[in-house]
């Protein structure tokens, strides 16, 4: 697994796209501080995370995620992968974490507004690590959602459109039309998170939300086996 | 050790390989050869276990590549056909990862990758990003990926697609030179290739093993007759009469008249006579003056071509057998059929006549 997922970093880095992802995560961390403390002097580290949740996932979980398996599957460089002696779950792994990761590394920046935030009034810092951790679980079910769409084709663009049309729609819905859509609608389990509270069923529901997309990627890679 | 038993690899509808059997041995080189879309890369891929067969096992040095995939896939380096590379690392980069990939330890690592860009003649490449490499660096990059963490199976698919001449006779001679240490399978459709590399050559068509053999063995068996071509001096017109003098000619035919008054001919005899020395002694003494004498051998190419005709021929045939079938049966339902016609017409006159005697009858009783 890690071989995999020191490549895939490595991979990240070595193409725009690990250093756009985290630029326009800081970005939209940046706007919306603008919003959430400054102008309205409030020092809530909660609701910025939050606001990000709803408006910048959707936008930067597809980038992170749309090249997983489908650019392996146009560049054919899935048969070195299967061909080779390590166990399909294991390089879903490794692929998953080093998604993760770049998620993590963009956590550890957004600590710059805490510190930003200590100069007036520390916020609380309990409060702020329980909203980044509901924050990385929230992250971690979105990217095993695109990590499953991009296994499912092999053009990364469609990847990318898919899977941010099915992390906007129940925003949308919900905002707009005021209908819930339950299952796909991530951000309902992060309500409690943003005020600092560790709710069991949260952290449930995006737990088997995420593995559940593990592995369906996990009986897909297998199955193309047989079918291809 | 490869053992391939039974395997066949259907999809929807059609059929890609068809009940295939057969076995590499320990350290043998064999070329995978058939035309475009005749199963090869479905096989590799199949040996490989990138693909699962339908039907049928396959064994790496013993280990079932769908019951231990892992075992299996450990005997195996794989260069896939088209080079995928991950073209966003450098040279080194990419040999590294595949080492990790096939559970090199950490401490061998450095040593083990630097051997085989040693070998591949990339060295001094080993910093360049593998996407500004040429194509000839590329496909030893993937090469070297196979190589990588020394597997006693290499399976090489195309191997010299798109190289140049020269690129061509160094992959060769690597390929050449793995055979001494490795079992290797390679395909290909270039039959020069095989017949230089290969130990022994499996030629595959529609799915189907046509043949398996060395290449030698493969040249004779589909020569009937030997051939030689002369070129000759002949100004009193006596090559026919040769034919008396020496008995083993089957035929003489001329092949073309060169401009400059000598003359081109086919000469064919039983396979097992070399007439070469008869013709060199008998020529001169009839006042022909031999130019040019060759023995025309017949390539694996010929091989080849024979081969999957036969095949295509063969199947020609049964269809036309077919058809020819299926125009007797229709011939001779519809002679049935205007024989039930004539019966029923037959009928239908008796009757008439019949009932016309009937009405006369009845005319006479009344009167």
């Amino acid at each position: 697994m890690w071989a995999v997922y020191k490549k895939e970093l490595k991979s990240y880095f070595l193409s725009p796209i690990g250093y756009i992802a985290i630029g326009i995560f800081l970005l939209a961390f940046s706007a919306i501080f603008l919003f959430t403390t400054i102008f309205v002097r409030g020092y809530d580290m909660g609701s910025l995370y939050f606001y990000i949740a709803i408006l910048g996932l959707p936008i930067i979980i597809p980038v992170i995620t749309m090249r997983m398996f489908s650019e392996e599957r146009k560049n054919g460089t899935e048969q070195l992968l299967i061909t080779s002696p390590r166990s399909i779950t294991s390089i879903v792994f490794g692929k998953f974490f080093a998604a993760t990761t770049i998620v993590i590394i963009t956590l550890l920046f957004s600590l710059l507004y805490y510190v930003i935030l200590c100069f007036f009034k520390a916020p609380n810092l309990v409060t702020t690590l329980v909203a980044m951790l509901g924050f990385l679980l929230l992250s971690m079910s979105a990217i095993s959602l695109g990590m499953f769409i991009s296994s499912l084709t092999e053009h990364q663009s469609i990847a990318a459109i898919l899977n941010f049309g099915v992390l906007f729609l129940p925003i949308i819905t919900s905002t707009f039309f005021g209908v819930e859509i339950p299952f796909i609608n991530l951000a309902i389990n992060y309500q409690k998170f943003p005020s600092g509270l560790v709710s069991i069923q949260e952290i449930v529901n995006l737990l088997a939300f995420m593995i559940m997309f593990i592995l369906f990627t996990i009986i897909i890679m297998q199955r193309r086996k047989s079918v291809k | 050790m490869i053992e391939v038993s039974n395997v066949t690899k259907k999809y929807a509808n059609i059929t890609a390989v068809d009940n295939i059997s057969f076995e590499v041995k320990d350290g043998e080189v064999v070329g995978f050869l058939g035309p475009n879309g005749a199963g090869k890369s479905t096989t590799m891929n199949m040996l490989t276990g990138f693909i699962e067969s339908t039907e049928g096992t396959i064994k790496i040095n013993g280990y079932d590549i769908s019951k231990k995939p892992k075992k299996a896939k450990r005997q195996i380096g794989y260069m896939p056909e088209g080079t995928p590379l991950y073209t966003e690392l450098n040279v080194k980069e990419f040999v590294t990862y595949m080492a990790e990939l096939k559970f090199v330890k950490g401490k061998e690592k450095k040593d083990v990758v630097a051997k085989v860009l040693e070998e591949t003649g990339l060295t001094e490449v080993k910093d360049k990003l593998i996407r500004n490499l040429s194509r000839g660096y590329k496909q030893r990059v993937s090469l070297a990926g196979a190589l990588v963490g020394n597997p006693d199976v290499i399976i090489l698919d195309e191997p010299t697609v798109g190289l140049d001449p020269k690129q061509i006779t160094e992959i060769r001679n690597l390929i050449k030179n793995l055979g001494k240490k490795h079992t290797v399978i390679l395909s290909s459709h270039i039959l020069s290739e095989v017949s230089q590399i290969c130990e022994k050559v499996i030629i595959i068509n529609k799915g189907k093993i046509v043949a398996v053999d060395t290449p030698e063995n493969l040249e004779k068996k589909t020569q009937n007759k030997n051939t030689i071509i002369i070129t000759v001096e002949d100004q009193n017109e006596k090559m026919q009469t040769i034919k008396e003098k020496i008995r083993e000619i089957e035929d003489i035919k001329l092949l073309k008249e060169n401009g400059d008054g000598t003359k081109q001919y086919a000469i064919t005899s039983n396979e097992k006579v070399d007439l070469r020395k008869d013709l060199f002694e008998v020529l001169p003494k009839e006042g022909i003056t031999v130019l040019e004498l060759k023995k025309d051998e017949t390539t694996l190419e010929d091989a080849f071509i024979k081969l999957i005709d036969s095949d295509l021929l063969k199947k020609a045939e049964e269809k036309d057998k077919i058809q020819n079938e299926d125009k007797d049966k229709n011939k001779n339902k519809e002679k049935e059929k205007q024989k039930e016609k004539n019966k029923d017409k037959k009928q239908d006159k008796e009757k008439i006549k019949d009932k016309i005697k009937n009405k006369e009858k009845d005319k006479g009783g009344k009167k």
